[in-house]
């Protein structure tokens, strides 16, 4: 079909969404899109903050002296939400995509739901084990 | 010729036409399913790597030791580059659906392209110049 040029993309895809079911499915849709929007962001920031491991020891403890403040600490926990939520549905995509999965999608959702929230749950007493158990 | 026959060549040529259209996005779709299963792991496993304790991730020590390793070093020269590409083709996903103007989805391409090998060469740049000895 011929490409057809859409004058206004934004206020189409708030229409388009705005016409959506909110149901778990779309809800998941549109959670996988923010969170690999996040991600790709944090990426960046990621590779640039990591490039002072060049500079040596001194620099990067400096560095670090920051990144382990509790603000950096409690939201390098937060971007563990957006890790396992983004990780966990695209497995499930991947099973409705190239297996059966289409058959009990809303089952894989409701474990994705319980396999995020345990291991974030979980990492949140890793992380922030100095704090919460000090000798 | 019935109107409903020029119907179905009508359509007969739009499917033939996406068929062999190189723009179809399959080999992309196919893609993001493969990085992404890659990627369920490797990020995942590298979160928890990195937080299972206060100072596995954060501690120049550690690092460096862990980047003693070709195999950990190879392991991550790949990460960065398929978590880039992963991230890229997810955000180029996005902007598709807003069906722009040509001249706005390519300089927005292009832009993501610019981005993506610059930041992979800053990553790699980390990995492969690291010199633990550095003070």
């Amino acid at each position: 079909m011929a490409y057809t040029p859409n004058r206004e993309p934004l206020s189409a895809w708030n229409r388009l969404i705005m016409k959506y079911r909110m149901q778990s499915g779309s809800i998941a849709y549109l959670l996988q899109r923010a969170t690999g929007v996040g991600l790709v962001v944090y990426l960046f920031v990621h590779i640039w903050a990591l490039s002072s491991l060049t500079k040596g020891r001194a620099a990067f403890a400096e560095e670090m002296k920051t990144f382990t403040t509790p603000p950096f600490k409690f939201a390098e926990w937060a971007l563990g939400t957006l890790v396992m939520f983004h990780a966990f549905n695209g497995i499930r995509i991947a099973v409705v995509d190239l297996a059966d999965g289409a058959k009990y999608h809303k089952k894989l959702l409701a474990g994705v739901w319980i396999a995020g929230i345990a291991v974030v749950v979980a990492m949140f007493f890793l992380i922030f084990s100095s704090e919460l158990f000090a000798k | 010729m019935s109107n409903e026959n020029q119907l179905v060549q009508k359509n007969a040529g739009y499917l033939r036409n996406y068929t062999r259209s190189r723009n179809s996005g399959a080999p992309a779709w196919w893609m993001q399913r493969i990085t992404g299963l890659a990627l369920v792991v490797l990020t995942v496993g590298h979160y928890i790597l990195m937080h299972y304790n206060p100072t596995s991730g954060h501690d120049y020590g550690e690092t460096a030791s862990r980047l003693t390793s070709p195999w950990f070093k190879g392991v991550y020269l790949g990460f960065i580059t398929i978590g880039m590409y992963h991230g890229l083709n997810g955000v180029w996903n996005i902007i598709r659906d807003f069906k722009m103007r040509s001249m706005w989805g390519q300089t927005l391409f292009g832009l993501l392209v610019v981005a993506g090998l610059i930041f992979v060469a800053v990553g790699w740049n980390t990995i492969l110049t690291f010199d633990p000895m550095k003070p």
